[in-house]
């Protein structure tokens, strides 16, 4: 199998759009393109993740439709669907397509507009990401699975609620520093403590927003990437699933999935947690981080809330996490989520962060979970 | 015993009459929520229906208050997951228990809530 690369990253700023999703789409990958100082012609092949453009924007067979708008609509394209870690799984098998010698130069990415329709229909559509016959009948609602989650981990654990305000006060506070997050503005624990609860025990702001934006990235072979010294290796990026429904997990305040992704790509990359610099991981509400700081091995199962209220986690702390602001802050483009988080990595390893940049960076992980806690992937990305 | 041992459709028209079934591994002795294919625990294929008698307890609940698209008026609204003493689980509404005093272990019964053409798993006081 060939080594691949990461040459060119590029994403929106996240927030509300008055574009169509394949046009969020295109302005990133417009930016992947030139960031990867490739002709657009030089792409092989588009994978493209977007969750929600049939019910939000009435648009199905996106792949042709992206292509079209970049000016290369003769190539293959692959639409992506699973949940909130589309995008990422779009890479991996992007990944797999260059891997295998099949291309040399692959575009990945994705798309999300939510905006454009009310919020109780955002949260209508994004449930069809939950089952249909036992979770949808009975009104579940993504912030109620991880409040299902969130009560376990407590019940477990003694996690407090104040310890999860920890995490979007963070999150925030990073987000603050990067130009392309949706919110901008620093929160306290009071304000995150304070707001109404959306599914007890989560409150608003223990919760990512809904958000428009896209996320692309440019892919390239050893041969094409070695020319290159901006270009972060991929070295490792695994999938893993769990059962479907809520009522078959294990434990609700474990991600099997995430254990099972971290297990097989620190294998693949030869690593431990101990070596990695920076992550970006899936805080779609806060109690998401705590459990999948647990599950990727940087802290004790139990401990991930004591290491949010402690700081372990926060830019200067032991492992930073989210230094891109995170879903929390950033915002959650659910189809871009995972193409965006492994932009943030990128440009971390490049040492191009700016204010938010972990010094001396070398190593970086990347995590996405989809729906239900079903679907999750971990990759790890470093400089040589 | 036909061939698919129980559907969803086969499942909640039981439910909706008051009833839930599991079904249970004819190899290993597996118990499971329909409807399955091959069995998790030993990839076996010999299923056959079980009846569940209703009892459990919470596991973990939530009660929310921003609802999907068409269920507003119904929020706040408890849902959990509870584990039937039988040892399987399931999630459900929960009805005319007081929202303050949902905790884990606490003991509830199944109950059919029927709207229209749709059954849906609740859960009532034991």
């Amino acid at each position: 199998m060939r080594r691949v690369a990461v040459i060119g990253v590029g994403a929106t700023k996240f927030g509300k759009h008055d574009r169509t999703s394949a046009e969020l789409f295109a302005e990133a990958a417009g930016e992947a393109i030139r960031d990867a100082d490739v002709a657009p012609s030089a792409i092989q092949a588009l994978y493209y993740g977007n969750v929600t453009g049939g019910e939000g924007e009435k648009q199905l067979h996106m792949g042709p439709l992206a292509a079209t708008l970049l000016g290369i609509p003769t190539i293959p394209t692959t639409r992506f669907e699973n949940a909130c870690a589309t995008s990422h799984a779009a890479f991996r098998h992007a990944v797999m397509e260059i891997a295998a010698g099949v291309s040399d130069v692959v575009m990945v990415g994705g798309a999300e507009r939510v905006l454009n329709i009310p919020t109780d229909a955002a949260t209508e559509y994004f449930a069809y990401c939950s089952d249909a016959s036992w979770e949808q009948t009975v009104g579940l609602t993504f912030p109620g699975v991880f409040a299902l989650i969130a009560r376990a981990h407590m019940d477990k654990h003694g996690t407090t609620e104040e310890q999860m305000a920890h995490v979007a006060v963070k999150n925030h506070r990073h987000g603050a520093l990067n130009p392309k997050a949706q919110f901008r503005k620093e929160i306290t624990v009071d304000m995150v403590l304070n707001s109404a609860y959306v599914a007890d025990p989560l409150k608003l702001l223990d919760c990512c927003p809904f958000t428009d934006g896209g996320a692309a990235l440019v892919l390239a072979a050893e041969e094409v990437a070695r020319k290159r010294p901006r270009a972060v290796w991929v070295l490792a990026s695994q999938a893993a699933s769990d059962t479907m429904f809520m009522h078959e997990k294990r434990d609700l305040s474990r991600v099997m999935a995430t254990e099972r992704a971290a297990a097989a790509a620190y294998r693949q990359a030869g690593k431990t947690p101990a070596d990695v610099d920076v992550v970006e991981l899936h805080d779609c509400f806060t109690i998401a981080e705590i459990v999948a700081t647990e599950g990727l091995g940087f802290f004790e199962p139990g401990s991930g809330g004591v290491a949010a209220e402690k700081g372990w986690t926060s830019l200067g702390g032991k492992i930073p996490v989210n230094p891109s602001g995170g879903l929390k802050a950033k915002g959650h483009p659910i189809g871009a989520t995972g193409a965006g988080q492994i932009a943030e990595i990128v440009t971390q390893l490049r040492g191009e962060a700016g204010p938010r940049q972990v010094e001396g960076a070398r190593t970086g992980l990347t995590h996405t979970l989809g729906g239900n806690t079903a679907t999750v992937l971990v990759s790890l990305f470093g400089r040589d | 015993m036909t061939d698919r041992v129980l559907t969803l459709k086969r499942f909640f028209e039981e439910a909706r009459a008051g009833r839930l079934t599991g079904i249970r591994c004819g190899k290993c002795g597996e118990l499971a929520i329909p409807p399955k294919e091959f069995c998790p625990a030993c990839q076996e294929r010999d299923w056959a229906p079980v009846p569940l008698a209703g009892g459990g307890t919470i596991t973990s609940f939530t009660v929310i208050r921003v609802a999907p698209r068409g269920r507003g008026a119904e929020a706040p609204y408890a849902v959990a997951v509870v584990r039937l003493d039988e040892g399987v689980s399931l999630l459900g509404r929960i009805v005319d228990i007081p929202f303050d005093s949902l905790r884990a272990d606490l003991p509830v019964r199944f109950r059919p809530l029927v709207t229209g053409e749709q059954t849906a798993i609740g859960f009532g006081p034991a």
